[in-house]
């Protein structure tokens, strides 16, 4: 069953178009990644997605247009943006707490944080964090209410080897369970490890659209960052 | 209401933990009541008052016009330039949870101040509400629904801090100076009085010292009309124009 679907979506600041006829749709259980260099227009079609953005072309969450149902649909729809925010002198627990009562779900705060790593910090003010805490404390909120859609915008920025391994085995059990992920990443050996499927974006264009094995199968390498170099024309730097 | 007040928890918290609502909203006020007090005490004005008697209208709106005008918008446009209402936007959350928790806190801050300086006058200088208490408490509640609204409004509006912080200036220095609510309305010059009666502030100020010293009610009515219409316009406007970014 397709959970996302995104048909002909364009999005331009001005005359510049940074998103440009994309179309794609994710099914229940499957992790998309979204790929591209900085500038690309990832973030803008994340971000469009979610509402945050007009757009042209058509989008639905579950079969709904998320502009008209958008306080239904986030009960079941979680994101985590490229920048992290929080408010000044807030603690971990107070932002679990603040966002947890936003959902219907009954939400064991303290069960996710030791998932995370994040229990000995609960009363410790976020800015007290380090930026890899701050960053699995983001993620940890976008997925505290179980959502069946997860959106991650560079999930793993800033995170050490360790803590990336860790936010890996969470997607990936996620994904066991059913629930659909729609990632952009920097990071080839997240994709290869997460995605069922990859889509590059060009200056907001479509470069290719397949399984991460079509897709690394398609280039002469034999790995997924290789290929991704090679589709970007940069194979001088393989 | 377990939302409401989970949030109202803890953006209290948060606001008193900042320092900044705590001292411009309860101990300005209660400074200026303290200067006011010390200097001229019960000395009689030209209008068979003392100065006391008929600041105190104005004194209860220093913490209103602290927080309304300086307090809400700021914290808002903070959050906006943040990001914090992008990340409240993918959420099932609606922008008038924040909004409104934040203005109710505002209230809250400015109602203690007020009973502060209250107290502090009467204590000090035994001073007493000639008029009708509920009228003043009516009064008060009127000119402190208009101010937020006005705050909501710009609040809803400033894109930055930097925005904001120079709208607040704009609007909050001369409402604070040109209303009475710091510098006694009476000293002006006549020209500066008859610009300065447009200010809601100043209106606010006018039914507050009416309605307490129990003065000619000739205005009341339409100074009630005045405040209502900016408190539906502005809270109105706050809400259809309030933007997540």
């Amino acid at each position: 069953m397709k959970v996302v679907e995104v048909n002909h979506v364009s999005k331009s600041y001005g005359t510049r178009k940074v998103v440009d006829d994309i179309t794609f749709s994710v099914k229940e259980g499957e992790c998309l990644g979204i790929l591209g260099h900085n500038g690309a227009g990832k973030s803008t079609l994340v971000e469009s997605i979610l509402g945050l953005k007009k757009f042209e072309g058509n989008i639905t969450l579950k079969g709904f247009d998320m502009s008209v149902h958008k306080p239904q649909l986030f009960q079941n729809v979680g994101a985590q943006l490229q920048q992290s925010a929080f408010q000044d002198k807030i603690k971990v627990i107070e932002a679990c707490k603040e966002r947890a009562v936003l959902y219907d779900k009954e939400i064991n705060i303290i069960e996710k944080l030791r998932e995370f790593n994040l229990e000995s910090f609960q009363n410790k003010e976020v800015e007290s964090l380090s930026g890899g805490e701050k960053q699995r404390l983001s993620i940890m909120l976008a997925s505290l209410h179980d959502p069946d859609i997860l959106f991650l915008d560079e999930l793993t920025t800033g995170l050490d080897a360790v803590a990336r391994r860790e936010v890996w085995k969470y997607l990936s059990n996620l994904k066991k369970k059913g629930k659909s992920i729609i990632l952009t990443s920097h990071f080839m050996d997240e994709v290869e490890a997460l995605c069922d499927r990859i889509l590059i974006l060009e200056q907001g264009k479509q470069l290719i659209q397949d399984t991460v094995e079509q897709v690394i199968q398609t280039s002469p390498y034999k790995t997924m960052e290789q290929a991704y170099l090679w589709y970007m024309g940069e194979e001088e730097l393989i | 209401m377990k939302k409401w007040m989970t949030y109202f928890k803890i953006q209290f918290v948060l606001s008193i933990r900042s320092v900044d609502g705590v001292f411009f909203g309860i101990l300005m006020p209660l400074g200026i009541v303290g200067l006011i007090g010390l200097t001229s005490g019960n000395e009689l004005t030209s209008g068979g008052y003392s100065l006391i008697q008929g600041s105190f209208g104005a004194l209860i709106t220093v913490g209103v016009c602290a927080t309304a005008f300086m307090g809400l918008p700021l914290t808002i446009a903070d959050y906006r330039e943040k990001k914090i209402l992008k990340q409240f936007f993918i959420t099932p959350a609606k922008p008038s949870l924040l909004l409104w928790v934040n203005v109710i806190i505002c209230a809250l801050i400015s109602t203690i101040s007020a009973i502060c300086v209250y107290l502090f006058l009467h204590f000090g200088w035994g001073f007493t509400i000639q008029g009708n208490v509920y009228l003043v408490i009516f009064s008060y509640l009127l000119t402190m629904t208009a101010m937020y609204g006005l705050g909501m409004f710009m609040a809803s509006l400033c894109k930055t801090t930097k925005v904001a912080n120079l709208v607040c200036t704009l609007v909050y220095f001369p409402m604070l100076l040109l209303s009475g609510a710091s510098i006694p309305f009476e000293i002006f010059p006549t020209w500066i009085q008859t610009g300065a009666k447009i200010l809601p502030l100043t209106i606010g100020i006018d039914l507050l010292k009416t309605t307490s010293m129990n003065l000619d009610a000739t205005n009341v009515t339409m100074q009630v009309i005045y405040l209502a219409i900016i408190a539906i316009i502005s809270i109105v406007g706050s809400m259809k124009l309030f933007r997540w970014e």
